[in-house]
């Protein structure tokens, strides 16, 4: 339906204190507690929990009608109380909702108020995030708690400490634990396993080995040593180049840690831009295994290329996730007809921009962002992509215009496996272009198969008239 | 009556809600009450309550006035399905942003309506207030009456700020919603029989297998709410003469208020189980007092028993002695459950809801076996607590549960939105015994815990390793890889969940 300028028809984007949850879970001995009302815990749990398929706990304050009248201090209170004596976290992520916004609690002077009241020793990091639903959207939400986190780990000590010689590397928005997997394998490889920094990482935390044990809190995530020796590194790395990456930009104001903003290493070229960025701060050569990965990757690209050339192709998502993905259909030679950011961000038109007059100047692509999915629907209609790319909310509109869909992104509740989707480095890059070039092939399977009958010009030669012929 | 002991460790506030059942003592289990801050309540909210009750209408326009994240969490997933429109899957949204909570959102809401009512033609439009609306006072009641003026149509309020109590009273903001269309439009009349399917959600087409057997009856039935309902069948619903309400805690309201206004009886029967059909086939045919209705009621339930009998014994076979937790959003599955169960052969060792009453948990208290727990708005550490405690082989609930379950090794059955398969009627429950079966009687149950070792011998003196660095020429090396596979035959599984 076009042409809508006051209502949202299946929207593109969740609210911002889900991204605050996966920035949170993705660091050691950590719980979230929203303060809201129950609703909004339990329903990110479920969204959360259909995606990675684990169990996800969350908290609430679970606010009343009491609580938003005279103020939530108590519930908040109580519920950090509740979850400490439940799960004894280390660190809880406080963040806000559009209700605790909305009636003006003071969540810095509540959480004060409580560390005095339960005397709370400092051993116990309590970090608030606000987090409005009616701000932005789960990417900002996402950048938001990632930089609180870094900002509370850092504060003690303003100046550096020891220079350790280390690379801070800080997501812009979320990937898939198999993609944080390969992130970490990457950076270990070239500039050693103890001399990066990856914040957050949710590669244990959302996709936990079944063991026959439950942990109240999952092993894994970012331990809090490494965090607050983020301000004592040589350098960061944002991953991420469509919004302002906070945390690396308090870093490099506060503590003088230079930085560099680069994109998700989706694809060939920018997974290139990575790998030489990292080998021009570490001083260390490109090892063999990736350059023979590039090659193999190459190899794939060469073997795809007549496959998947000029394929019109919707790529939908979060801003830095698409660009990435982008970045690959061009560079092989795909048609990036349509090309959505789910939210709003500063440069993510720009660079799209950027990366079609890069590879391919004539293409003739339409950028959007900040759109719904009806919005979408009719751009998809106009576009005539033949596959499409992006999470399950898409899946609707696949169906109803018969075009193939490739999932990949948040959310991804209709399929296993989004857990372990690969898209990052040359890995991903051949992953995902195996799966575009196999989805591609399997349609041209299905339509060869309606095609083999014979032509009715075609007049077969039965053995009667085989005779005659020899006759 | 169920005994409040300490049945496994908790926060003390939730002791009362915990209970174990013990024939001799007595005291009773807390409940319907609001979820401690912090117990991580499985609840959600009051517009969680009045989405999932009221959602499956599916010709309306279902439009959430709030910022995007409620409307964006509960995009088509109640599982509904339709027999026409499907409207009720796609989410409408206000998209309330900052200016809108400074300045109010009341503006925005009716030219939203204005724009949807335009663009969509729908029979109704519902509009669910959530809880910024509540805080910042938009008077929705207004706006709607007006809009009702200006489109032509019913603009209907939704009262469902999150904040102000549970989701049962989400539950009774959808009735109230569903209210105002009732009586509107008077019901064609094909039978001296006319019933109301309440409490029913269509969820993987549920009511398809029950709507059959009623018109088998003779019956005509009028409506199913709200699953597969529309707004011109709600319209008509006081045209019957009996309302069944399966779901009793979302549409026993419902209930009351039509017997009140349409002198309408109700009686509350479950489709699930074959006992609980045979009840809800005999009761509703004993109501009508035809001797024919009754008659071909009795055909229905022997004919259809014997044919999925020999089906189910050969699964009850299987699955006898097995043990389930039940974790349901309301009473009424949970009880009829418990009887599901035991016509399985298996045995409820936990049995908890989110929104029970005083009375469901009476009756739940009657209907388990001595030993039983009991529990009220559970949270996932009692849960998994319990899980072990009471050694359950199977656990039946929702997603948010499913992994909780799977990760300490317990079977799982999805009883809630997600299903995709019917587990009403005969065919229904036919398939929630498959679904017992796939799950309880999987292979993939013996690996989970198991951990990948090398037999004592090579693990204790280090064989394996010793021996390739000692061995220097190439054949030797061969010699050693070899006595390494025929070592690693030996590698057994360790399980340390049994």
């Amino acid at each position: 339906m076009t042409e809508r300028n006051y209502t949202t028809v299946n929207p593109c984007i969740m609210c911002q204190p889900i991204g605050s949850v996966m920035a949170f879970k993705g660091m050691e001995d950590s719980m979230v507690l929203l303060h809201g009302s129950q609703g909004c815990s339990t329903y990110m749990r479920l969204h959360l929990a259909h995606h990675f398929r684990e169990p996800v706990d969350i908290g609430s304050s679970s606010l009343s009608e009491k609580g938003a009248v005279y103020g939530g201090s108590e519930n908040l209170k109580k519920g950090l109380k509740n979850i400490i004596i439940r799960y004894d976290p280390k660190v809880i992520g406080v963040s806000t909702t559009c209700l605790a916004e909305t009636i003006g609690d003071d969540i810095n002077r509540i959480i004060n108020e409580f560390r005095e009241e339960e005397d709370i020793g400092d051993e116990r990091i309590i970090i608030p995030v606000p987090t409005p639903s009616y701000e932005e959207s789960h990417n900002s939400g996402y950048i938001k708690a990632v930089e609180a986190i870094v900002r509370t780990f850092t504060m003690d000590n303003s100046r550096k400490e020891i220079f350790n010689n280390r690379l801070n590397v800080i997501l812009s928005e979320n990937i898939s634990p198999e993609d944080t997997r390969e992130l970490k394998h990457i950076f270990g490889t070239i500039v050693g396993q103890n001399s990066f920094i990856l914040l957050p990482d949710i590669s244990e935390t959302f996709d936990a080995p079944m063991t026959g044990d439950l942990h109240k809190i999952p092993p894994g995530g970012t331990t809090h040593a490494d965090i607050a020796d983020m301000k004592n590194s040589a350098a960061s790395i944002g991953l991420g180049i469509t919004n302002d990456n906070k945390a690396i930009n308090y870093l490099e104001r506060t503590f003088d840690v230079p930085s560099q903003d680069l994109p998700l290493p989706i694809g060939l070229e920018y997974t290139d831009k990575v790998l030489n960025a990292l080998s021009c701060i570490s001083g260390a050569d490109i090892p063999e295994e990736f350059q023979k990965e590039r090659g193999r990757l190459i190899d794939a690209m060469v073997d795809s290329h007549k496959y998947v050339y000029a394929t019109k192709v919707a790529i939908y998502g979060d801003p830095n996730n698409v660009l990435g993905m982008l970045s690959l259909a061009l560079e092989n030679g795909m048609h990036p007809i349509l090309v959505v950011a789910s939210s709003k961000s500063p440069r993510f038109a720009e660079h799209a921009m950027e990366r079609v007059k890069q590879v391919k100047p004539d293409c003739d692509v339409t950028i959007l962002e900040d759109v719904d999915f009806d919005s979408f629907n009719d751009a998809v209609r106009k576009a005539k992509p033949q596959i499409m790319i992006g999470n399950s909310n898409g899946k609707y509109i696949a169906k109803e215009m018969n075009i193939p869909l490739i999932r990949f992104g948040f959310p991804i509740h209709d399929r296993v496996g989004a857990q372990r989707i690969l898209t990052l480095g040359y890995k991903g890059a051949m992953r995902m272009l195996d799966r575009i070039t196999n989805t591609i092939l399997e349609v041209q399977d299905s339509e060869l198969a309606a095609k083999w009958s014979e032509p009715e010009s075609y007049i077969p030669l039965v053995e009667g008239n085989f005779r005659s012929a020899e006759a | 009556m169920p005994d409040i002991t300490s049945v496994i460790n908790t926060l003390d506030e939730r002791q009362p809600y915990i209970a174990l059942k013990q024939a001799k003592k007595s005291s009773e289990l807390a409940c319907d009450n609001t979820s401690i801050a912090g117990s991580m309540s499985q609840r959600a909210c009051v517009y969680s309550g009045a989405r999932v009750a009221l959602n499956p209408v599916t010709d309306a326009v279902h439009l959430v006035h709030g910022p995007i994240g409620c409307a964006s969490y509960t995009w088509d997933i109640r599982g509904s399905l339709s027999s026409d429109k499907e409207t009720f899957r796609t989410s409408f949204s206000t998209d309330m942003k900052e200016l809108d909570v400074v300045f109010g959102g009341e503006k925005k809401l009716s030219k939203s309506i204005d724009e949807i009512v335009g663009l969509y033609s729908p029979p109704v439009v519902f509009v669910y207030s959530t809880c910024i609306v509540g805080i910042i006072g938009d008077d929705l009641e207004a706006i709607c009456k007006e809009a009702t003026q200006r489109v032509g149509i019913p603009v209907i309020p939704v009262k469902s700020e999150g904040f102000r109590g549970t989701k049962s009273d989400g539950y009774k903001a959808a009735c109230n919603a569903l209210m105002q269309i009732i009586g509107t439009k008077e019901p064609k009349i094909t039978s001296e029989y006319r019933i109301n399917i309440f409490g029913d959600y269509n969820v993987a087409g549920d009511v398809w297998l029950v709507k059959p057997l009623f018109e088998k009856m003779g019956i005509q039935v009028i409506t199913s709410m709200t699953g597969d309902a529309t707004v011109d069948t709600i319209s008509k619903s006081h045209g019957a003469q009996l309302n069944l309400v399966q779901c009793s805690g979302s549409m026993t309201y419902l209930a009351k208020w039509m017997k009140k206004e349409y002198g309408i009886p109700f009686k509350k029967v479950s489709y699930f189980g074959i006992e609980d059909i045979a009840i809800a086939l005999r009761t509703t045919a004993e109501f009508f007092g035809s001797e024919e209705m009754i008659r071909i009621a009795e055909e229905i339930i022997e004919m259809e028993t014997e044919r999925i009998m020999p089906e189910i014994q050969a699964i009850k076979s299987k699955l006898q002695g097995k043990t389930a937790a039940i974790y349901m959003g309301g009473a009424a599955k949970a009880l009829t459950l418990i009887k599901g169960f035991r016509e399985l052969g298996m045995e409820v060792v936990i049995i908890g809801t989110q929104t029970g009453k005083r009375d469901d948990y009476k009756q739940i208290s009657y209907q388990v076996k001595d030993g039983t727990v009991i529990v009220d708005d559970a949270n996932p550490l009692e849960l998994a607590d319990l899980l072990v405690k009471q050694k359950a082989d199977l656990m039946v609930a929702g997603v948010k549960e499913r992994f909780l379950a799977y990760k300490l090794g317990v079977a799982f059955c999805d009883f809630n939105h997600d299903r995709v398969i019917e587990f009403e009627g005969y065919d229904g429950f036919l398939n929630f015994a498959r679904e017992l079966d796939t799950s309880i009687n999987s292979p993939v149950w013996r690996y989970v815990g198991s951990k990948l070792a090398a037999t004592s011998s090579a693990a204790g003196t280090g064989q394996c390793n010793k021996r390739s660095a000692e061995h220097g020429s190439d054949n030797d090396r061969i010699t050693v890889e070899r006595s390494n596979m025929h070592e690693m035959n030996n590698i057994t599984l360790q399980e340390s969940m049994t």
